[in-house]
């Protein structure tokens, strides 16, 4: 049975577009058939990151309006066999689409795909119950700022009100030189307050900027880097593989801070 | 709900979120404000939370808020969404299949509002089967999906002039409310009686209540017990890290740096404000003094 999750946060800027568009590429290149709708209608920009933009011809609102067919909608990701992409409108508003008609293209979409990824729009209004309606699944983004955490804390209790209860989180934009100096929230710190299981950490990482600005997935590189593992271990982890989580400290930080996380201290 | 044991965090959250004056030693008395921004009338009462769920005999009173209790922009799917997450709260709490009656006081509901709520009660396995209503549309609308109605209409002398089925549950205290998850934020419980929370109270989330509250995890947001104004009323964590406590007009707030204590605490009202106490001391050193408005040292009140 394919999977519908939902890439969601309360706050804005926080990765969803960035999560959804990596995890989307990470889990193609592990051989799994994944769609990408792109729920944040007015403000799309899912289509930039994966570097499909100029490849959009139909968006979900014609498929909607009956203007084309599904299939006809869905742009193909030729770096990646399996990955395509269900763009939103841009010039259209969240109001142009009801969580009735997300929810139907979304179960049409499930027949065809391993996965199917939903980038949700920032705020609990109407853009968000649209992209959650058709949700089994949810994956929480944050960042380790207490603003982010808060909202996050409220999309689960929305979530679980609407009986999304697979629930999982990832905490992005962590910075190990700050947590080490008790300047930021530590994973621990977000895991405890929101009490739903952790499935990525993703550092923060200028790496992840070039990337979105290129329009190719960090998965694509030529070398494997730290965010790019981290994305790939998501995937993994969604497959229900058990990968240990990264040491971001391991290559931050000096003898000494590293002496002392050895003897626990 | 799923709760891994984790390590105690090296970073005490409250840090962040507080740009308050701290204090580097912790005074058991916190600090004693009347609060300003409360209305006079009852607190409980309120825009937000307006749908309450009773037992009455067999059967189970849905009360939605009456016209003028609401916010006038107030959209239907508010209402809704209010109750979808009232009935999550309360989940379990009937037997399956209880019926339910809904007291519609003087709020219009078309046939298709009905049904909306006929199918979130079906979802928590609970059988809308009669519709109160003093309007007649709403009367209409339920008479045709075919639930039962009793139709008081408003021509009928209310024996109380105003605030009918209200006043008589706030009068006397409320069954406990229990619920079995986290509080998370931007959620706010309140309940005319004592509170049982099987969870944490997330920051940013609200328990207010007539009588006792009682967190079974970690207190972190606001709570306000003897929010009708009893003084006696208490608050009880097995972790007390609050942002706000209140106790009837009582308030104290978190102090920036406080020690994590590994035992529960309880806050209660002396006389010189809300203080905090071992609960598992504070039966044996405390008894309350009515003249008083407050727990007093049992030692010294002999
Ligand atoms: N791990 C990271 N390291 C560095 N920069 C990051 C990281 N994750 C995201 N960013 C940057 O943060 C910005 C916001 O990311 P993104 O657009 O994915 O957020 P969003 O949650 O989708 O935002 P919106 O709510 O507006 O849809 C982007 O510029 C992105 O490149
Ligand atoms: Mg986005």
């Amino acid at each position: 049975m394919s999977r519908i999750i939902v890439v969601t946060s309360g706050k804005g800027g926080v990765g969803k577009t960035t999560t959804t568009s990596n995890l989307g590429a990470a889990l193609a290149k592990q051989n799994r058939s994944v769609a990408l709708i792109d729920a944040d209608f007015g403000l799309r920009n899912l289509d930039l990151l994966l570097g499909l933009e100029e490849r959009v011809v139909y968006t979900a609102i014609d498929v909607l309006a009956g203007e084309c067919r599904l299939a006809q909608a869905l742009v193909k990701d030729k770096r990646l066999k399996g990955l395509v992409l269900l763009p939103a409108a841009q010039n259209r508003n969240k109001e142009s689409v009801n969580p009735e008609q997300m929810k139907k293209i979304a179960t049409a979409l499930a027949k065809g795909y391993d996965y199917i990824l939903i980038d949700c729009p920032a705020g609990i209004e109407l853009g968000f119950r649209n992209a959650i309606s058709a949700a089994n699944e949810a994956l929480i983004v944050t960042t380790p700022e207490v603003a982010a955490v808060r909202d996050a804390d409220r999309v689960i209790g929305l979530l679980e009100a609407e009986g999304v209860n697979k629930i999982s989180l990832i905490v992005n934009r962590v910075k190990p030189l700050m947590v080490e100096e008790n300047k930021m929230m530590s994973v621990e710190d977000v895991l405890e307050l929101l009490g739903v299981p952790l499935i990525g950490v993703v550092p923060d990482d200028e790496k992840v900027i070039v990337a979105t600005n290129k329009g190719e997935p960090l998965v694509l590189g030529e070398y494997e880097s730290v965010p790019a593992q981290a994305y790939s271990n998501i995937a993994r982890r969604l497959e229900g593989e058990k990968v240990p989580f990264l040491d971001l400290m391991a290559n931050q930080g000096n003898l000494l801070s590293r002496l002392r996380r050895m003897f626990g201290g | 709900m799923k709760r891994e044991n984790r390590t105690t965090p090296k970073v005490d959250i409250r840090r962040y979120t507080d740009d308050q004056d701290g204090c580097m030693t912790f005074e058991p008395t916190i600090s004693l404000d009347k609060i300003d921004d409360l209305p006079d009338s009852s607190p409980l009462v309120n825009r937000y939370s307006q749908i309450s769920l009773k037992r009455d005999g067999e059967e189970m009173l849905l009360i939605l808020p009456t016209q003028s209790e609401i916010n006038s922009d107030l959209p239907w799917s508010e209402t809704w969404q209010e109750l979808k997450h009232l009935l999550k709260t309360k989940e379990q709490s009937w037997q399956l299949g209880t019926n339910v009656c809904l007291v519609a006081k003087d709020r219009l509901l078309d046939a298709r509002q009905l049904q909306t709520i006929a199918e979130t009660l079906e979802d928590v396995k609970l059988s809308l089967v009669t519709v109160s209503t003093n309007r007649r549309q709403t009367a209409v609308a339920a008479a045709t999906s075919g639930y039962s109605v009793q139709q008081n209409t408003m021509s009928q002398p209310l024996i109380e002039p105003q605030n009918d089925s209200e006043e008589t549950t706030t009068a006397t205290m409320a069954e406990p409310l229990y619920l079995q998850s986290t509080v998370r934020s931007g959620v706010e419980i309140r309940h005319p009686g004592t509170i049982v929370i099987f969870g944490d109270l997330n920051p940013g989330g609200k328990a207010i209540a007539a009588g006792d509250i009682l967190v079974w995890g970690r207190l972190r947001g606001i709570a306000h017990a003897g929010a009708q104004g009893n003084h006696q009323c208490r608050i009880t964590a097995l972790q007390m890290e609050f942002t706000q406590l209140r106790i009837a007009d009582a308030v104290a707030r978190a102090p920036k740096l406080r020690p994590r204590r590994l035992s529960p605490e309880l806050a209660f009202m002396s006389t010189e404000g809300i203080r905090l106490a071992k609960t598992s001391e504070f039966a044996k050193n405390y008894i309350f003094s009515s003249p008083q408005k407050a727990w007093i040292d049992k030692n010294q009140a002999k």
